[in-house]
């Protein structure tokens, strides 16, 4: 028996995500990877664990309590050993949708200004004018109502500033660290996944039913 | 009279301390000097970096309280301007990635590729907004 169950034993571990097309099945070997022994692997790899129909929307949760149950009725005696997280996110991608040019403008434009005008309300809001008067007196000892030998640099550091930040310009000859937007955006990626993972998957709360 | 003078003196330290440690949990959140030491890779040399920021803020304290004049040549304010001007550059970017505008924009509208052009909306927004303000707009 020891023998036995050396051989039937199969790993799994199931991926983060998969992107599918509609009406695709979905193998064993698209949602999880799997060690076993050969034949075994063989035998289970291409087994089909769920079909994409027309009824699902565009994310699916396929959680391993669906593939054991599978796996257990192909295989007798089988060991499965489950290794990391116990959830597939899967994806339908329908018909690529492109980005409309105009929108894309339209959206530009609304961040130009809306940048713009944000700026000017802060420089308002902080008296940025007559700091910047007061430096010009500071450092050469006159008045200058508008000290632009001052501003221009600063508007133009501004910008600088904020590229710094975003890593855009230094980013192939820095370092390879990612940038800090690029780190917001897997949280918010990560954020959005641990809420489908819970919300889209209806065998992950049980609720208690009045309906008797 | 000396317990005026006392009383005074302390409130003054009050203040400062309360505005001085509010302007480094500011600079803190926002993670400006991280940002700066990850991109020069100097992580070594952060306490400097603190004692910059220290200084500076002292300095700028100073030149605010008293009226000093330097009659220094005007040139200076070119690189004083630019720097100033990077440094609220940093903190507006660090201020719209703490609010998550981007990731939020990007994932409504599916333009995730092209995330660094609207990025440079912003950037350019943000020059053209300040050039705008200071030729034209203070026109008193």
């Amino acid at each position: 028996m020891g023998v036995n169950v050396v051989e039937n034993t199969i790993y799994i571990r199931m991926r983060h995500r998969l992107q599918v097309r509609p009406h695709d099945s979905i193998k064993l070997q698209d949602v999880a990877q799997i060690i076993a022994e050969d034949s075994l692997l063989e035998k289970v790899k291409d087994c089909i664990v769920y079909t994409v129909s027309e009824k699902d929307q565009n994310i699916i949760i396929l959680d391993v309590m669906k593939v054991i149950p599978i796996l257990t009725n192909m295989v007798e005696q089988i060991n499965i050993e489950i290794i990391g997280q116990s959830q597939t996110i899967v994806e339908v991608v329908y018909k690529k949708i492109g980005v409309s040019i105009p929108l894309f403008i339209l959206i530009w434009l609304l961040l130009f200004f809306g940048a713009a005008l944000a700026i000017m309300n802060f420089h308002e809001d902080v008296s940025m004018q007559a700091v910047h008067q007061r430096i010009y007196k500071i450092i050469t000892g006159k008045e200058n109502l508008k000290p632009l030998i001052l501003q221009i640099p600063y508007s133009i550091g501004l910008g600088l500033g904020m590229i710094l930040f975003f890593n855009h310009v230094f980013k192939k000859r820095l370092n390879e660290e990612p940038s800090p937007l690029e780190v917001e955006m897997f949280n918010y990626q990560q954020d959005l996944d641990r809420y489908v993972i819970i919300n889209e998957n209806e065998e992950s709360m049980k609720r208690i039913h009045h309906d008797h | 009279m000396i317990i005026n003078i006392v009383f005074i003196i302390f409130i003054g330290l009050a203040g400062g301390i309360a505005v001085g440690s509010g302007f480094v949990a500011f600079l803190t959140v926002l993670g400006v000097i991280p940002r700066l030491t990850q991109l020069s890779k100097t992580m070594k040399m952060i306490h400097w970096y603190e004692g910059s920021v220290v200084f500076g803020a002292v300095a700028g304290t100073i030149a605010s309280l008293r009226d000093p004049a330097l009659f220094l040549p005007s040139i200076i304010l070119i690189p004083l301007g630019l720097a100033g001007g990077v440094f609220v550059g940093l903190l507006a970017a660090a201020l719209t990635e703490v609010l998550n505008v981007f990731p939020i924009l990007a994932k409504r509208v599916r333009i995730e590729d092209k995330i660094m052009i609207l990025m440079m909306a912003f950037v350019f927004g943000k020059i053209f907004g300040s050039l705008f303000h200071w030729m034209y707009f203070v026109n008193e």
